[in-house]
């Protein structure tokens, strides 16, 4: 299980690295080793506090399942951000009715 | 990793569905798959967000170099916006 989850670090690091990578070079400012992995160390720790969070409110509303409507309320801190989800869960939905 | 048609690098939707799979307290507890779709967008936001916001405070310290004090500096504001 250990073994899993340190694969899974990797991937979110190769992918931490690259949206980093990118803005380095747009903005002519490179980030170092230990600046990545401490980002990536952080959003690991955030996914813990995510699922939780998302697990408690699935379970609020009597689900086991976490759907769209659980994420909606782990975004409601900040309005920009609240905005932006609630569009994608659009998005989502007008894809879905597309395919129908 | 994939990329969306926006140019976007962004998070597999597979291993933010694993990851956070691995921390739900309950086996019962499922992601479903829309939900995976918006949380591997979330993550990307949070991680560009922290990216972003070092960046600003390397510049800000005219720092050639985003280095981890510059993140360690913004994380307590970027942990309350989300």
């Amino acid at each position: 299980a250990w073994f899993k989850l340190q694969r899974l670090k990797a991937a979110v690091h190769y992918t931490v690295a690259r949206i980093c990578e990118r803005l380095g070079e747009e903005h002519r400012r490179e980030f170092s080793r230990q600046a990545v992995a401490a980002i990536t160390e952080t959003a690991v720790r955030q996914c813990d506090i995510f699922s939780k969070d998302l697990e408690a409110f699935a379970r609020h509303a009597k689900r086991s399942t976490v759907s769209t409507e659980d994420v909606k309320l782990l975004a409601r801190r900040s309005a920009a951000l609240s905005i932006y989800i609630q569009n994608k869960v659009e998005e989502l939905n007008q894809g879905q009715s597309l395919k129908k | 990793m994939a990329e969306d048609n926006s140019g976007e690098i962004s998070f597999k939707k597979e291993t933010v569905s694993k990851l956070l799979a691995r921390f739900f307290k309950e086996d019962k507890t499922r992601l479903g798959g829309d939900a995976a779709v918006l949380m591997a967008e979330m993550l990307r936001i949070f991680v560009r967000e922290a990216a972003v916001r070092s960046q600003k405070q390397a510049e800000s310290e005219d720092c050639d170099q985003v280095d981890i004090e510059h993140f360690e500096k913004i994380l307590p504001q970027l942990l309350l916006d989300f």
